[in-house]
């Protein structure tokens, strides 16, 4: 029989290189991240090193630009229920015994796969307002219909569907439109709707038992009743799980977007937390206020998941 | 078995791993010493490399565009992986560059090879290199800016070229007759053209100045700065020769012309344009310009701004004695000349820019006025920097209280107001943060904010 | 219970023709970019931006102009490789460590996997800024260790590995070691096995995640030589962006490795997707 000090050593063996990996890229860098959002760091030796203790924290909540970007990150979350009822729609549509399912599950699900560099280049080109062909062919339907539509400018425009205002936080009239954060939206719901969602709700369609869907029908519920009564329920632990980590994903998202498509812009509207975080780290090194930024995004994180976690409890105990 | 094939896995990616090792690109390239330059990607970088290759068979410079940035040249540069040689545009960029360790104090090796800097370039450059006394670099370029005018503009309107020197009072005259409106009063061609971040100069020009002569304090509440600025906003809201943004803004979706000071002149929607030397870089594909250079109207001083870039040594590169050899080309007769002859404003040594091949360049005869461009060049002062606040702090509180004035939304004396106060507020945060600057601050002042 | 009759039949029918047309309309709004990408790619520049569609000649050396104007081959190699790396180790040793917490028993064992779930939660910025800072320190900033070292260890791969395991029966590691066999040797001969499926699937997703990882190179690489693939493309569509035609080439070849391998690999990774495979 094996010896529990043996059983130790074996496990310390096995665990080393992961764990020192995990103590050197992960756990440590969470603490000397935290640590360092209490300094005045900017990596270049250009300012004396300081504890500016909650500094950092002050200065963020004076800064405009961070509510601006907090604004615009809750903006592009804005497309995440479309997507989701979207997935839901489709993993239903596509949850019957049809033939060939297998060919539209597996293309509905290229975008996600593909998702990229690549593919955010493609709708770069896509958007262009003079030679892309989603403007040319609103032009083409303008014409056809002999309506005069003005085609938007996507990524060149600060407008959007609320009207949020360029530099301040609040809603204008002028800005009143479709515009790059839209553009982004419309690109996000393409890529994500028949993505991972679409496949946890297509396992959790056939997780339902059958016999709870033939008493409906016995009862002469139609499709809808069905669906309100027996579906969306049986969906609710998925639906909880999907919501909880679509929160978690558009909170720290939007960066690749930026970067690639709009470089933050028009005048910083497509600028999520973390491209800001991004600039303020690895373009002007402010590696302390950096990282508290980083920190309140995580608790920003931290507390919607919370709250997500408090409202899908209680609708998940009936 | 699954033992075998992951071992095997490791083994052909360690092969792979040798083979990546062996396509590196080779740090001996033919036996050159590769070098490698950050700076922006002008088309003059190229012919000014390819001379400098040429001239030294054993070195092979190539231009790295891609990671230009402050920033970015010094964290890359304490990480190791930084270029040999790299620009710095003003004091503030010297004073980081310095402070953090990665620029190359030469001051005894240019001494060594007979280059001194302060008598042979131009004065205005010397904050750009020269710190505490000791150098750090060599300018690569100098400009000082000055008046370009259509001559066909003026001939159509009958109005004698300029000759300076000539006040800002005089210049209104003129600007106002080659301001040409039509029928619905919107302005057609603008009496001058400007960017806005010349601003600096009529503050200079006015007699006041942005920061106190020890840079202790920002000024620019003076009312000599306040007329300044006063002035350059009265250009454009008061006499109208100027275009406001709004007009700006018109000018470049009608017409198709882009957008951009210098496109705006060449399509002659100004007759008159404040820029410099290295416009013609842009200007010389046009055709059939004629056009003629007069010194920049003055105010109650004589003075413009000059300006220009240098070119700095990564003091840890390890090729850092070959990079010297570029600093040296750029002092010398072939560097100098290819820049005046490319137009990249002006020769950064001033001997080289009073010779007949400077002054009439036989490629290019139709440009008669590099006498003037040469004139202006004595005027000009250098920009005015404090040590005791971060520049990017500072030039962002300025510009956003200038955009504001730009915009006609504030007036002058409040926004210059505003921003002296807020500029002087960001001295003493950096004063309160760094005990060695206020030690220096206090034996300036005997106190320890502004 | 069915409702019988024709008309039953008939409303059956209907709904799997309707089905069918939504399914059809939507597959076909989600293939039109790819299409779109595609076709662009084969054309000459003056007729992407062109209405029609289909591209009057067929100019297949657009994608060999693409290696021609950048190192894409040096791009793809560097991605390729980096991922093989990458997938390797963290297949290694986060099999090595679920086996740690799985099968041994040891003191800490169960706070230590807490901490691990625990860091599971942190956004990814949080840490890549140390890690950065470490890497400037190091003077591993450029190098294809910087770019390895730090993405082959994964507190998640170590996760998932680990729920497979427990799904293997306990005898079957009592049974060997009974005849003698070492931790090692059960790690190999029995565990491993029976592990592929997950190893297979963690294999994928960390293949699929390294490819086209695009923050971490484009922090941390500055020399042409050492680009990634998505940094590449980055760079490719900012200073050649006007030649769409060249761009829309670089993107189809980009994404070729993506489509096989899914298409290969599928049921894996749908399987993988429901069990949880994927963070968020």
């Amino acid at each position: 029989m094996r010896g529990r000090r043996e059983e130790t050593w074996a496990a310390l063996a096995f665990l080393a290189p992961n764990f020192l990996g995990f103590v050197v890229f992960t756990a440590g860098p969470v603490l000397f991240s935290l640590a360092v959002s209490f300094t005045n760091w900017n990596l270049q030796r250009t300012i004396p090193f300081q504890w500016v203790r909650l500094g950092n924290f002050a200065d963020l909540l004076h800064d405009p630009n961070f509510w601006l970007y907090l604004v615009n990150t809750g903006y592009l979350m804005l497309g995440i229920p479309l997507s989701i009822a979207g997935s839901l729609f489709l993993a239903i549509l596509l949850s019957q015994r049809l033939r060939g399912i297998v060919a539209y599950r597996t293309l509905f699900y290229l975008p996600t796969f593909t998702s990229g560099v690549a593919i955010m280049i493609l709708w770069k080109a896509l958007y262009n307002p003079e030679f892309g062909p989603i403007n040319a062919a609103l032009g083409w339907l303008a014409d056809t219909l002999r309506v005069a539509i003005t085609a938007p400018t996507w990524l060149l425009s600060t407008h959007n569907l609320l009207g949020l205002d360029v530099e301040q936080v609040r809603l204008t009239a002028s800005q009143w439109g479709v515009g790059a954060r839209d553009a982004l939206i419309i690109m996000g719901i393409w890529i994500g709707i028949g993505g991972s969602n679409m496949l946890l709700y297509l396992a959790g369609i056939s997780n339902i038992p059958t016999e709870l869907v033939e008493a409906a029908q016995l009862d002469g519920a139609g499709n809808w009743s069905i669906f309100r009564h027996v579906t969306w329920p049986q969906l609710a632990p998925t639906t909880f799980f999907i919501v909880v980590m679509s929160f978690i994903g558009g909170l720290q998202g939007g960066f690749e977007q930026a970067r690639v498509m709009t470089m933050g812009g028009p005048a910083g509207t497509t600028t999520t937390l973390a491209y800001y975080i991004y600039t303020k780290a690895f373009e002007e090194f402010q590696i302390g206020y950096a990282s508290a930024l980083s920190w309140i995004l995580f608790s920003v994180i931290f507390v919607v998941t919370l709250i997500n976690w408090r409202v899908g409890h209680r609708e998940l105990s009936y | 078995m699954l033992r075998a094939f992951f071992a095997g896995t490791f083994l052909v990616l360690l092969l792979l791993s040798a083979v990546a090792w062996r396509l590196q690109p080779r740090a001996d390239m033919a036996g050159k010493t590769p070098l490698v330059w950050v700076s922006d990607d002008n088309p003059t970088r190229r012919e000014q490399i390819a001379l400098f290759n040429r001239l030294h068979p054993d070195l092979a410079l190539r231009l790295d565009p891609g990671n230009t940035g402050m920033e970015k040249v010094i964290v890359q540069s304490l990480a190791g992986v930084g270029p040999d040689l790299f620009d710095c545009y003003d004091a503030y960029q010297l004073a980081a560059y310095v402070r953090s360790g990665v620029a190359w104090d030469i001051t005894d090796r240019l001494q060594e090879m007979g280059i001194a800097v302060e008598r042979e370039v131009w004065p205005f450059l010397l904050p750009i290199i020269v710190k505490d006394g000791r150098t750090y670099g060599f300018p690569t370029n100098a400009a000082v800016n000055a008046i370009w005018f259509h001559k066909d503009l003026f001939d159509r309107a009958g109005v004698p070229y300029p000759r300076g020197p000539w006040t800002w009072q005089q210049f209104l005259q003129t600007a106002k007759r080659l301001t040409v409106r039509d029928q619905r009063g919107r302005v057609r061609q603008f009496g001058l053209l400007a960017d806005w971040w010349n601003w600096p100069q009529f503050v200079i020009q006015w007699g006041g100045s942005v920061y106190s002569p020890d840079g202790t304090r920002c000024t620019l509440d003076s009312p000599q700065a306040i007329a300044g600025v006063q002035f350059l906003h009265d250009l454009i809201y008061k006499y109208r020769v100027m275009p406001s943004p709004v007009e700006e803004a018109a000018m470049a979706t009608a017409g198709g012309w882009g957008s951009g000071t210098i496109t705006f002149f060449a399509g002659k929607k100004g007759a008159m344009a404040l820029g410099a030397r290295w416009w013609l870089c842009n200007m010389r594909s046009y055709q059939g310009l004629r056009m003629g250079v007069v010194e920049c109207p003055h105010g109650p001083v004589r003075v413009f701004r000059g300006y220009g870039r240098a070119t700095l040594i990564n003091r840890n590169s390890p090729r850092r004695e070959q990079a010297l050899e570029f600093l040296k080309y750029e002092a010398s007769r072939e560097y100098n000349d290819l820049v005046n002859h490319q137009a990249d404003a002006l020769a950064p040594v001033i001997r080289y820019c009073q010779g007949p091949t400077y002054l009439h360049d036989p490629e290019f005869p139709r440009e008669d006025y590099n006498a003037q461009w040469r004139e202006v060049m004595d005027y000009g002062q250098p920009e005015q920097i404090s040590p005791f606040v971060n520049g990017q702090a500072a030039s962002r509180i300025l510009n956003k209280q200038l955009d504001l004035i730009k915009n006609d939304a504030k007036p002058v004396p409040a926004a210059l107001r505003d921003a002296t106060r807020q500029v002087n507020e960001e001295i003493a945060r950096t004063l309160e943060r760094d005990p060695a600057l206020r030690a220096r601050y206090r034996a300036l002042t005997g106190r320890e904010r502004p | 219970m069915k409702r019988g009759g024709f008309a039953a039949w008939w409303f059956r029918r209907g709904r799997f023709a309707a089905s069918y047309a939504v399914l059809t309309v939507l597959a076909v709004t989600t293939l039109i970019p790819f299409l779109w990408m595609v076709l662009a790619s084969f054309k000459p520049l003056a007729e992407v931006e062109a209405l029609n569609p289909l591209p009057s000649a067929w100019h297949p050396e657009n994608y060999l102009r693409v290696f021609q104007q950048i190192p894409f081959a040096r791009y793809y190699f560097n991605s390729l490789f980096i991922a093989a790396w990458v997938t390797a180790l963290q297949c290694l040793t986060s099999a090595m460590a679920a086996y740690a917490f799985a099968r041994l028993r040891w003191r800490f064992r169960d706070h230590v996997f807490r901490l691990y779930l625990a860091t599971l939660m942190i956004p990814g910025v949080v840490t890549m800024i140390p890690n950065y800072t470490l890497m400037v320190k190091l003077h591993l900033l450029d190098s294809y260790l910087g770019l390895i070292v730090p993405a082959a260890f994964s507190a998640f791969g170590t996760f998932l590995l680990r729920q497979f395991m427990l799904t293997i029966p306990p005898s079957l590691d009592e049974a060997a070691a009974m005849d003698g066999a070492t931790p090692w040797q059960i790690f190999w001969d029995v565990i491993m096995p029976l592990s592929r499926a997950g190893l297979v699937t963690l294999a994928i997703f960390t293949f699929l995640g390294n490819y086209g990882s695009f923050f971490w190179p484009l922090v941390l690489i500055k020399s042409e030589h050492l680009r990634t693939l998505p940094i590449g493309m980055l760079y490719f569509d900012t200073i050649y962006g006007r030649q769409t035609n060249l761009i829309m080439a670089a993107s189809v070849m980009n994404i070729i490795p993506l489509v096989i391998l899914f298409v290969v690999a599928q049921k894996f990774i749908v399987r993988g997707i429901q069990l949880g495979a994927v963070k968020g």
